[in-house]
């Protein structure tokens, strides 16, 4: 019984640990910076030589959601903030909280009275944080100091006037100021959407972040889950849980079924959060991670949600579906919900269904529906007009629905038919 | 039901704290009381782990595979997506576990903080342990409208928090102190489908969504809760989807083992759900329709037993079948009306949706006669009002000229195929666009048309007069007023005016059926007033 709880808490320890190295960005990226062709070196080159002499950069980190750019920024980041501490200050924004450019001029401004221990004002205008900003920009100049802006979500900024990347941009231009401008997208052409005095004034440098390699995934995959030797876990155990975690990366069937769930999620980010589920999954009472795990983990995100909302609606639900399909088949382009009545209505008249119900309970069921998004209103006008009256269009296929009413198992066999017909 | 409901009763208040502490708890400790860190758990014995399985039943699975998302104690956590239909236990569920863990959440439904800035509020009192009230006049603890702002106070507060907790963990066992374990925060998001209506939709759902990214914090654990599928959120950015939790709906034994939780009479109520359980699935699985449209039958169905402790026998339990079968089929056709009839019910009810406000809901079908008081120059106008979203205005003055009904157009033709075909379309098309607008001139017109009708008919019965007069003036304000109050009871809807001749127009969305039934309760005859093509 003991031995039972200590094997417990060796593997609840494991699994804490493994679990923590997933959402910690800076572990993942490190063992992918080391080569001097990848985009660390190459993106702290840039960085570290502009700091050094003393002059303006702009560059674009591109790249799919989850490719890690800003992890692999940040890594840069917090290693040459070691290097030169005292000659960079970072501040960072996020296309997503301040794409407004008074709100954005605002957090610059408040990140740099942090950062030089100045009184922020919340009351300032779009003028002062811009002067503020501009006079802090020569300040530094004059005293080497890069200050590095981060601009995630870059194409956010690039939204409306453009007004905070023409001053930033300018000031880089007309001060003997000394900055960075790293924007960060994951829009390809972001360069595209900028106007012609900003994307002038911007220096064409972009660096892309692309899917790791076979050969990289798997080094990778190894250096995440395998547990160390050196640290407060026994060595045997870990020797034990590392020789299984190899034979599973060596199983043929593990191999296949990692391609599959890479070909249609490529970036580090599904990865990291693939083997999260699978980690999650590890049996505490074994202690060890098994192929079982991993194979949950990609059924579980192999999921089609419209065939699940096929399987929760009710009968009176399925005749409804039918029925529009039906009149979509009669060619006729917009129904709404009186038009489905009347279908509904006639195959009761012709076929003597069991499952005929008043129109307030169909009503119900065809709100269900629309709630579920298996049918939504085919435009956005006449909000004063009824739910009834207002056009509806299906958002499955027809295969869709009838593999759904295949798989449904109390499905009435007249529906079938009548999806043929 | 019971199982499905109870947790949420015996719950501290997280529900009612959390929508924005506007209510007012009769449990709450007087003024005096502050909130403090252990608020951000329950305050109750943490459930055993047999229990929380026990308490939801067909939900085993899911409480499992959400406790290994969770982790064990300090572990980081990828952010969910919990989600399936209505009333599946989604919420019931998480915050169990999180009672049966003992571990720090917070939860904010999108449905009581229903803008952007509620639910920063709402998450940041009570980070903060601020609880509104008349001391500083109900007033939240940060002002905050910004996603930027909010974020700058969100990590601000959780940092504190986080230290605090930390703080705590070296101290006595938890357990007894009744604090929460561990340094992990959750933030609960609850009905985060509503979100997609708000105005700001296009940014805050990104926000949400990445506010893991942005935060960078790992001591902090997002769960998002939903009626939709995750497919249902297009988001034109993009984002690292957070992992899916599926909630499916409960099968029929599942629903047989939620509704025979806590019955009395356990084999007569399985006896009662022998019977009625089978053809309420067909209709809808969701456990609140179900338990609304059972509570009334099963007394209807143990009405003829004068001891409801007795179990039945199969004599008896024939004898019941056959007294219960005609209410089944006709609660089969009204079930949940509770919901769907808020406008003729005291009481508003909240959990409507907003499309229901402008739609007349289902009048019960209580065969012939309606189940509302209502004056009978408001029927009239009601009747006219339906007549003139119906018929086209071009015919008005033949059907209502002096003679009454024209017979002209009944003359019949043989359809040829075509013109078959051409009916069939103009049908289609009425039946897309609905009832049509009409101006309130239109409406009175017609109204005096068919009082005026009506009088005459009354007159050649008794010489009794009927309390609308044609064309005095006192009239005109009675049925203005009246008209006034159908629109506030939904029957007619103001329409927005037509830019052309200024003034208002009014539609009905009075169905057919409804408008038969006023008719033949003033047996006047309606059909033949209708235009059909």
């Amino acid at each position: 019984m003991g031995r039972e709880k200590e094997k417990e808490k060796l593997s609840e320890k494991a699994l804490n640990l493994l679990r923590s190295r997933l959402s910690d960005p800076n572990f993942i990226f490190r063992p992918l910076s080391d080569s001097p062709d990848s985009n660390y070196s190459k993106l702290k080159f840039i960085i570290s030589t502009s700091v050094t002499e003393a002059c303006n950069n702009s560059i674009l980190l591109l790249g799919p959601r989850g490719s890690g750019k800003v992890a692999v920024l940040e890594l840069v980041l917090s290693d040459l903030l070691q290097q030169y501490p005292e000659a960079i200050s970072v501040i960072r924004l996020n296309g997503l909280l301040h794409s407004d450019d008074n709100c954005a001029l605002k957090e610059i401004a408040r990140q740099l009275c942090m950062e030089h221990q100045l009184l922020f004002s919340k009351v300032a205008s779009f003028d002062d944080n811009s002067q503020f900003m501009i006079a802090m920009l020569r300040e530094c100049g004059l005293a080497h100091k890069t200050i590095i802006f981060v601009l995630d979500e870059f194409d956010f900024f690039a939204q409306g006037k453009q007004r905070l990347l023409y001053s930033l941009l300018d000031a880089m231009q007309s001060v003997n100021s000394q900055a960075v401008v790293i924007g960060v997208s994951c829009r390809l052409d972001v360069d595209q959407l900028l106007e012609k005095r900003v994307r002038s004034r911007f220096s064409h440098r972009k660096l892309l972040f692309l899917s790791p390699s076979k050969e990289d995934t798997e080094r990778f995959m190894e250096h995440i889950l395998s547990l160390p030797m050196d640290s407060s876990l026994p060595h045997n155990y870990a020797a034990e849980f590392n020789g299984r975690l190899k034979k599973i990366l060596s199983d043929e069937r593990f191999k296949e079924l990692i391609d599959t769930y890479l070909s249609f999620n490529f970036t580090i980010g599904h990865l990291v959060r693939f083997l999260f589920q699978a980690v999650s999954y590890m049996d505490l009472n074994a202690g060890f991670l098994s192929l079982g795990n991993f194979k949950t983990a990609l059924s579980s995100n192999q999921r089609q949600p419209k065939l699940e909302c096929i399987r929760d609606c009710s009968i009176l639900e399925l005749y409804m579906m039918v029925c529009m399909k039906r009149l979509e088949v009669k060619e006729q382009t917009s129904y709404n919900f009186y038009s489905v009545m009347t279908e509904y209505k006639s195959i009761h008249d012709s076929f003597q269904t069991s499952d005929y119900y008043a129109a307030n309970v169909c009503l119900r069921a065809f709100e269900h529906l629309l709630q579920c998004q298996l049918i939504s209103f085919i435009d956005n006008k006449g909000h004063n007009q009824s739910v009834e009256f207002r056009p509806v269009k299906l958002l499955i296929s027809s295969g869709e629905l009838h593999q759904g009413l295949k798989s449904y198992q109390q499905c009435p066999a007249i529906l079938l038919k009548l999806m043929d017909r | 039901m019971a199982t499905e409901e109870s947790p949420q009763v015996t719950r501290r208040a997280t529900r009612s704290y959390s929508a924005s502490n506007t209510a007012i708890e009769s449990a709450n400790p007087p003024e005096s009381y502050k909130p403090t860190i252990n608020d951000l758990g329950f305050r109750q014995q943490p459930l055993r782990l047999e229990d929380l399985l026990s308490s939801f039943p067909g939900r085993r699975s899911q409480i499992l595979e959400l406790l290994r998302l969770l982790g064990p104690l300090n572990s980081p956590m990828f952010p969910i997506l919990v989600y399936g239909g209505p009333s599946t236990g989604k919420t019931s569920v998480t915050l169990q576990v999180f009672r049966h863990l003992n571990r720090p959440f917070i939860y904010s439904s999108c449905i009581t903080c229903y803008s952007p800035r509620i639910l920063f509020e709402s998450i940041l009192n009570q980070l903060l342990f601020h609880r509104k009230d008349s001391g500083h006049s109900y007033s939240s603890v940060k002002r905050c409208e910004r996603p930027s702002d909010f974020v700058n106070y969100l990590r601000e507060a959780l940092e504190n928090v986080i230290t605090n907790l930390k703080g705590n963990s070296g101290k006595v066992s938890s357990k007894m102190s009744g604090r929460p374990d561990g340094t992990m925060v959750y933030l609960v998001f609850d009905n985060l489908e509503r979100v997609r209506d708000w105005d700001k939709s296009s940014t805050i759902l990104p926000f949400l969504f990445n506010l893991n990214d942005i935060l960078k914090m790992p001591e902090v654990g997002l769960i998002f809760i939903s009626n939709t599928s995750p497919d249902t959120y297009y988001l034109n950015i993009g984002y690292v989807e957070p992992i899916p939790l599926y909630f499916p709906d409960y099968t029929e034994d599942d629903l047989r083992h939620i509704f025979m939780a806590n019955q009395t009479n356990s084999r007569l109520y399985a006896s009662f759900l022998d019977v009625v359980l089978r053809p309420f699935c067909r209709v809808t699985r969701q456990v609140d329709e179900l338990a609304a449209a059972f509570s009334s039958l099963f007394k209807k169905y143990s009405e003829p037993l004068s001891d409801k402790e007795v179990a039945p026998n199969e004599e008896m339990k024939r004898r019941l079948f056959s007294h219960i079968r005609p209410h089944i089929s006709s609660a089969l056709n009204e079930t949940f009306q509770v919901r769907s009839q808020p406008l003729l019910k005291a009481e508003p009810n909240q959990e409507t949706k907003k499309t229901t406000g402008s739609r007349m809901p289902g009048i019960r079908e209580d065969f012939d006669k309606i189940d509302f008081h209502m004056s009978t120059s408001a029927k009239y106008l009601l009747i006219s009002a339906f007549l003139a979203s119906r018929n086209p205005a071009t015919l008005d003055a033949s059907l209502f000229d002096s003679t009454g009904v024209s017979d002209s157009r009944k003359r019949k033709r043989k359809a040829s195929e075509k013109s078959m075909d051409q009916k069939e379309m103009a049908e289609q098309e009425l039946l897309m666009k609905g009832p049509g607008t009409f101006p309130l001139e239109r409406l009175l017109a017609i109204f005096q048309c068919i009082t005026s009708l009506a009088e005459d008919s009354l007159d050649e019965e008794e010489s009794h007069e009927l309390t609308v007069e044609g064309g005095s003036g006192g009239l005109m304000s009675d049925v203005l007023l009246q008209l006034s109050s159908l629109c506030n009871a939904n029957f007619i809807i103001k329409g927005g005016s037509c830019p052309l001749e200024g003034s208002t127009r009014y539609r009905t969305a009075v169905s057919e059926d409804l408008a038969l039934k006023v008719a033949r309760s003033l047996k006047f005859p309606l059909s033949k007033y209708l235009y059909r093509r």
